[in-house]
């Protein structure tokens, strides 16, 4: 990290390295559309850097990338469930965009709404505990325990 | 739950991961401070005259040999820029965004604010222009006060075409692609869950041109029929879709794809770079159909032109954008890292002229976005 304030080329692809596919994976399964992913996991990476100047070295760059991307990935996700009410509601063909689940987990998962996907995605995907997901969402704790709940209740049904 | 959720398939991740890598990669190294000019010691100096002396004395015979002296004389910023903009060297006015406001620049160089909006864009023939806010789509006098306005969610991308009796504006909100009518009435859904880009076909018939994931669609908003569909490239955001002035070329342009359509939606001309380097902005010189496009490779910006690929101006750092003057004649180069305007004239005798503090002279903390220079024919 310290390496790429300074300007090491090296040092900021070796950052890539180690956060891209976490990033990247937890946009997936929040938006559940591999193109959208990249674009939000590419375009957290690229607010990162251009802040890179600003950010605390006492501070580990993971949490504050998957804030980026999750909360990138809950208004990509909500942008297009509402978008995906627009065409029904105004009679059209709906197309569904998202890309057919091919697994159990991500099938169970598609089923909740972005936001108790973004939870689930950073409990147990990324291994944060609920304060750390309340602070990173601007949520009060008690909201991220019942997004929790509801989300897993609603996964173990569908599993 | 965590194991799972580790190995849920991402398609196409490998590929997706070195894209992103070339991007990333190439806007760190296109974002690093650009070092102070350094007031060189006296030999320090003497030698790099006389080197530059030598190259220019060697090179400058020869048209690539004048790139090279122009791409060391340039590196960080044109040298002799003006300091303010004391007019803009051809007819027609500038719209401007600038930190969340709209400004319109004269050709005397005046510039007037014309309010807290998030875009906006010119009429067809400079009457009028079409802004946003964030619940609110609004049509204004250049002058700044409202003709009309729309409660709309999110509006953007808005466009504004048409003949002098018969005016639309096409513009993306939450629900979709909606189209009106230039005096604001008859708003509708023309497509659902579509994003800007839009580009009219100049004329006098309703024909827009936006995205589509992996396609650029050519649409009747009349009728809502689909005229031509074509395959962009690489499924990028895209950054600049615009009509030749006579509407027989569309050019679409995204990170690693830049294609020409001819007017039946076949291309006839194609950029794909690689090995990270970025297409930033491309433009049609109006009344013709030749393409000038910015690239951007690690922490060098180029514009060419696109079918003979010879440089126009290259410079170090971030070129943001590229906007023809409606006489065709001038390029207006945003360069952001020096934070310069460069008007080139590529045709001969060629000149360069540059205005400095671009950013300060709209009150700004970016630098500002050149949203249309006015009005082509």
């Amino acid at each position: 990290m310290r390496g790429a304030q300074r300007g090491s080329a090296s040092d900021l692809e070796a950052l890539f390295d180690a956060h891209w596919p976490r990033a990247h994976r937890a946009a997936y399964l929040v938006v559940h559309d591999s193109a959208l992913a990249e674009d939000i996991a590419q375009e957290a990476f690229l607010a990162a850097i251009r802040n890179l100047d600003r950010f605390d070295r006492g501070r580990a760059f993971g949490p504050w990338l998957h804030r980026i991307v999750v909360n990138r990935a809950i208004d990509a996700a909500r942008a297009r469930s509402l978008r995906r009410e627009a065409e029904l509601t105004e009679g059209a063909a709906a197309e569904d965009a998202r890309e057919p689940a091919d697994s159990t987990v991500l099938a169970a998962l598609a089923g909740l709404p972005p936001e108790q996907r973004a939870v689930v995605v950073m409990r147990h995907l990324l291994g944060y505990t609920p304060g750390e997901i309340a602070r990173a969402l601007d949520l009060p704790r008690g909201t991220v325990n019942s997004r929790l709940r509801r989300g897993l209740d609603a996964m173990r049904s569908e599993l | 739950m965590r194991r799972e959720l580790a190995q849920v398939p991402v398609p196409d991740a490998d590929a997706a991961e070195q894209r992103a890598r070339a991007v990333v990669v190439s806007a760190f190294a296109a974002q690093e401070p650009v070092p102070a000019r350094r007031r060189p010691g006296r030999l320090a100096a003497a030698l790099v005259a006389a080197v530059l002396a030598a190259i220019v004395a060697g090179a400058a015979l020869s048209p690539p040999g004048r790139a090279v002296v122009e791409r060391i004389r340039e590196a960080v910023g044109v040298e002799d820029a003006e300091p303010a903009l004391f007019r803009l060297p051809a007819p027609g006015p500038l719209l401007i965004h600038a930190e969340d406001a709209a400004w319109i620049v004269r050709p005397d160089g005046s510039r007037r604010r014309l309010g807290a909006y998030r875009e906006a864009s010119w009429s067809p023939f400079g009457r009028y222009l079409v802004a946003a806010r964030a619940n609110e789509l609004l049509a204004l006098e250049p002058g700044g006060s409202t003709r009309w306005s729309l409660a709309r969610r999110a509006p953007g991308h808005a466009r504004w075409a048409g003949t002098q009796t018969d005016t639309t504006i096409a513009y993306v909100d939450r629900t979709g692609l909606r189209v009106v009518a230039g005096d604001g009435t008859g708003d509708r859904l023309l497509s659902p869950a579509e994003d800007g880009p839009l580009a009219w076909r100049p004329g006098a018939r309703h024909e827009l041109a936006y995205v589509k994931a992996s396609e650029v669609r050519v649409q009747d908003t009349e009728s809502g029929r689909v005229l031509w569909r074509g395959n962009r490239g690489l499924n990028f955001p895209v950054l600049a879709l615009e009509w030749s002035t006579d509407g027989r070329r569309l050019l679409v342009v995204s990170a690693y794809a830049l294609r020409v359509f001819d007017e039946r939606g076949r291309v006839v001309a194609q950029d794909d770079p690689s090995d990270g380097t970025l297409e930033v902005d491309a433009a049609f010189r109006p009344g013709t159909h030749e393409v000038v496009a910015i690239r951007r490779h690690g922490s060098q910006s180029t514009v060419f032109h696109l079918r003979s690929g010879k440089p126009v101006f290259s410079g170090t750092g971030v070129f943001t954008e590229l906007e023809w003057s409606p006489d065709g004649r001038w390029l207006l180069i945003g360069w952001e890292t020096a934070d310069q305007w460069v008007f080139v004239r590529p045709a001969a005798p060629r000149r360069i002229r540059a205005v400095a503090g671009i950013s300060a002279q709209f009150d700004s903390r970016g630098f500002p976005r050149v949203e249309g220079w006015c009005c082509p024919g």
